[in-house]
């Protein structure tokens, strides 16, 4: 099978964020470099010269490397080869954003920005370790927009004690920055973060269940697509690169951490910098069989909005969606809707969309 | 072997007080296995034992051992050390002459060793006591001496010292046995009687008898009479176990070993019933055991439905070295078919629960345990009721009787403060207490059997930090003022939810069940009202909230493998629940009606 993603993860950042159980390390110029030739290394041995339609460089805090990392960086990602239409995305945190890093972006073929920023709300900023300020953002993304068009901000909701009132006013500042594409996620504790150490309660679910349907009903007044679950955008500023996941393509992952799926082969790169650094990069392969590929087709798919495409299905696995899982059930539980050629969840179950997909786990009938 | 030369006996100790280490150092001693070879307790066979570090099916080894330039076969026969399971050591006692007592050098003399004692002595054996894990810092010789001295009457020179760690004092204690444990005395020419003390399936060889010959000889070829059952069988094996599996053409009068004859129905063969031979059988059976009452009840489930059968067989496979178990169909309107099982106690049903899960597959949810109430009905009728939804109405009740038991707490004197408030909340009345010496006691309480059952051993265990043991006896059954508490889920009530409570404790224990069941059931799609019930009075009330969130929003794609990891430990939690109509329930929910929080 053809794979035209690529992902190439920097596990480095400036501070590190209360909530974040990414595979992450302060930055550190020296090691930073020994990185760059491992991955440089990594990527001559694995990537097979094929053609992309997209590259995702994210972290950490990628636009936290020097100049002169950067340009190694860039060095590596020449090697890889671009369909004409292309999307090549670069993460950046705020405050790493001058004119002189968004020229080398742009000389490097990139064309798209995403930017954590997450709340400008300053009575959660000591909880996220994360220092936020309004007016640094808005002149940023006026920066940012002289280069660049394809734009994505990260948003969080679900913090303890937020309200629907602190969410819209995040919201509101969003709305102001007018940028094509916004990813919006809950708070999650993970086990191995500050918080989870710290014991921290979330939120109550019926608050934050009522908070994910107030943004879906914001966005949609903007003129925002919903097409994923936590993900919306203008029209024709779709992420390619988070679609590949999502429609079940395989994709190259590279870099500490990774995970890439690859030859009908999902693998999980190794966490230990150590071992990263020695050239040991695999930590786990598994061979996906048919079932299993089938399965995760449903459970990726129907993160999409519009769900999984019924001809698609058949194309792919020369069966019917409908004979291969108990699809028919689950509408009749009003789960699932077959609509246009597509099986999708209602919109209502959305947010319950686990307990839907968890049925397709071990769902294949025989 | 001349019988003069052969040697039958078993270990006894309180759990964890190294009778598996101490059996293992023996057959090292004899060189049944070599150091290399030996797994560590190399006689408890199943996984789950090791685990437990208990010994559960019966197992024995024949060893032998050069004395005096003379060799001596020596037949260990183990048994399982906690009071749950005291109908199988009885079994194990019966056949042998001797047995080694064995008391932790640190712990002392423990409840149980005291319970096993007394089953030797019952069965006449002599009794070889042993002070183990002398190795130990915290080992106080002198002190454990005492008390074999003051309290069990043995002599200074009686006792042996022994490390079944380092192998210290194993030799002598070998040594001892055959200078002491009086050889067997059958009659080899008599007709054969040979008592069965232990079976097992195995899917090749059908069941496998273990046996000590007690008269007379069994051949390979001979045809052999179950007494009891009239089953007739021609022996096609005879084997002894060194700890290896060793082919015989004989055994004979003193002897311990194991028949293979084909035997295809489990239900032929009963532990304690006596084999003979067919063409000249002996008329006498020998005593055997007189069979033990179970005193825990609860339902056996199976999630799926239509595995009902597969458990049915499984459970008859497990009664095939466990006569004390006992069951019978049972069907509820909640859980569908399954059946009431009795056990002894209550680690004996955790140990079947889970040879079911683990040794046959089969995911079962498991009502809560209850014991065996007697009924005084209007009528004049007596009824025994061993499930709560099998209670009467009210109006036809004239009384209710519930079992009573004696305990035996041993503890170190500073947690009888704890001990007794403990026992008072379990509805218990003091009866008297022994020093054992300066430090501990033995505590005395009649309590009813029913408050026991589910968190007393555990509790015990916290609030003595793991000092104190337990043992009881039932003393017969007594009046009490007991009504049935239902449960109701969405409006219907769950038969298998229902418990018998003291009435003075009912409001307390439905405001509480309530609560534990509301954190016990998952969140569903929709909500779900929780009742207790006594007749038709609701005496409290909770709900479980609608789930309104299960979803990853923050799930990049990297983590495809992570999720789908997720979604699978998910699905794995489902299929542990089973569905009640719209309601799915783990199997904390059913055990959730006997968790009392201590105020």
């Amino acid at each position: 099978m053809k794979r035209s993603a690529l992902y190439i993860h920097i596990p480095f950042c400036l501070d590190i964020c209360s909530y974040c159980d990414f595979c992450k390390f302060y930055y550190d110029d020296n090691y930073a470099n020994k990185y760059l030739e491992s991955l440089d290394r990594e990527v001559s041995s694995f990537y097979k010269k094929d053609l992309m339609k997209s590259i995702y460089i994210g972290g950490g805090t990628p636009s936290c490397l020097s100049p002169t990392n950067l340009e190694r960086l860039f060095s590596i990602t020449k090697k890889i080869k671009l369909l004409p239409q292309y999307e090549f995305t670069f993460e950046c945190n705020i405050k790493d954003i001058s004119e002189e890093l968004l020229k080398i972006l742009k000389a490097n073929r990139v064309n798209r920005i995403s930017i954590g920023i997450e709340t400008i709300n300053e009575k959660f900023y000591e909880f996220l370790n994360r220092y936020n300020d309004k007016k640094e953002i808005k002149t940023k993304i006026a920066l940012v927009k002289k280069y660049f068009t394809n734009i994505n901000i990260d948003l969080m909701y679900g913090f303890p004690n937020e309200s629907i009132d602190d969410l819209k006013k995040d919201l509101d500042f969003f709305k102001e920055l007018d940028v094509p594409h916004i990813s919006i996620y809950s708070l999650i504790i993970e086990e191995n973060t500050k918080l989870f150490i710290q014991k921290i309660k979330p939120l109550a679910e019926e608050i934050e269940s009522d908070m994910y349907y107030y943004i879906i009903k914001y966005l949609k007044e903007l003129g925002y697509v919903h097409y994923e679950i936590s993900n919306f955008s203008k029209e024709g500023y779709q992420s390619i690169h988070n679609l590949t996941y999502w429609n079940n393509e395989e994709y190259y992952g590279f870099g500490l951490s990774s995970g890439g799926y690859v030859d009908g082969i999902r693998y999980t790169n190794t966490r230990s910098l150590n071992n990263y650094l020695k050239g040991n990069y695999r930590l786990e392969e598994e061979k996906i069989n048919l079932h299993t590929n089938m399965e995760n087709e449903m459970i990726l798919g129907l993160r999409k909005i519009e769900g999984v495409n019924k001809k698609h299905f058949l194309k792919k696995f020369c069966s019917n969606v409908e004979d291969i899982f108990d699809i028919i059930e689950m509408i009749n539980e009003n789960w699932l809707q077959d609509k246009d050629g597509y099986i999708s969840i209602v919109e209502d179950k959305l947010y319950l969309s686990n307990h839907i997909l968890v049925n397709f786990i071990g769902g294949v009938n025989e | 072997m001349e019988m003069s030369h052969i040697r039958n006996f078993s270990i006894i100790a309180h759990i964890d007080h190294g009778k598996s280490t101490l059996a293992d150092r023996i057959l090292e001693v004899t060189n049944a296995v070599s150091k290399r070879e030996a797994k560590a307790q190399l006689l408890d066979s199943m996984d789950l034992e090791r685990e437990r570090g208990i010994t559960i099916k019966l197992n024995t080894a024949a060893l032998h051992y050069n004395y005096n330039k003379e060799e001596y076969n020596l037949n260990l026969i183990d048994t399982p050390g906690h009071v749950d399971f005291s109908y199988e050591v009885s079994r194990s006692l019966a056949a042998c002459e001797g047995a080694i007592l064995v008391v932790d050098a640190s712990q002392g003399i423990e409840a149980q060793t005291l319970a096993n004692l007394y089953l030797a002595l019952e069965n006449d054996l002599t009794i070889i006591p042993v002070i183990n894990k002398i190795d130990l810092p915290s080992a106080d010789v002198p002190k454990v001496k005492k008390e074999l001295k003051d309290l069990l009457g043995f002599s200074d020179e009686e006792i042996i010292l022994t490390s079944a760690k380092t192998g210290e004092g194993v030799e002598e204690l070998v040594n001892r046995i055959i200078e002491v444990v009086p050889s067997p005395k059958g009659k080899r020419e008599d007709k054969l009687q040979a008592l069965i003390f232990d079976s097992v399936f195995d899917s090749y060889r059908g069941v496998i008898i273990s046996v000590r010959i007690v008269n007379g000889r069994l051949k390979v070829g001979d045809t052999i009479r179950l007494m009891d059952t009239n089953a007739e069988f021609e022996v096609v094996e005879l084997m002894v176990n060194t700890p290896k599996e060793e082919k015989r053409d004989v055994l004979e009068a003193g002897e311990v070993g194991f028949i293979a004859a084909s035997i295809k129905n489990i239900a032929d063969v009963r532990v304690g019933d006596t084999i003979t031979n067919a063409k000249n059988p002996s008329l006498e059976r020998l005593p055997g055991y007189k069979p033990m009452k179970s005193m825990v009840f609860c339902g056996l489930f199976p999630i799926e439905s239509s595995r009902f059968e597969e458990l049915r067989d499984a459970l008859s496979k497990l009664k095939l070295n466990d006569a004390s178990l006992v069951f019978e169909p049972e069907t509820s309107t909640a859980l569908g078919f399954g059946f009431r099982c009795g056990f002894l106690g209550l680690l004996h049903m955790d140990i079947i629960k889970e040879r079911i899960t683990r040794e046959f597959g089969i995911e079962i949810i498991t009502t809560a345990p209850s014991v065996v109430y007697e009924a005084l009905l209007t009528s004049g009728e007596i009824m025994m009721i061993d499930a709560p939804n099998k209670m009467p109405e009210q109006t036809k009740i004239k009384e209710v009787r519930e079992p009573y038991i004696k305990t035996s707490i041993f503890t170190p004197s500073e947690y009888i403060g704890p001990i007794m408030e403990l026992c008072q909340n379990k509805r218990g009345n003091y009866l008297s207490m022994e020093y054992i010496d300066a430090t501990r006691v033995n505590i005395h309480y009649e309590l009813p059997l029913s408050e026991i059952v589910y968190d007393f051993f555990d509790k015990l265990k916290s609030y003595t930090k793991g000092y104190a043991s337990f043992d009881y006896e039932l003393i017969g059954y007594r009046p009490s003022n007991l009504v049935k508490m239902d449960i109701l889920l969405n409006g219907d009530v769950i038969d298998a939810l229902s418990t018998i409570v003291h009435k003075d404790f009912s409001y307390n224990r439905g405001k509480n069940v309530v609560e534990h069941l509301k954190e016990a059931i998952p969140r569903q799609l929709f909500e779900i009202p929780i009742q207790a019930a006594i007749g038709n009075k609701i005496i409290a009330r909770s709900t479980v909230k609608a789930l309104r969130k299960d979803v990853l929003a923050k799930c990049y794609g990297g983590d495809v493998t992570r999720k789908r990891k997720l979604l699978e430990k998910q699905k794995e939690g489902k299929k542990k629940m089973k569905q009640i109509g719209s309601v799915e329930l783990p199997q904390e929910a059913f055990m959730s009606i006997l968790q009392v929080d201590d105020e």
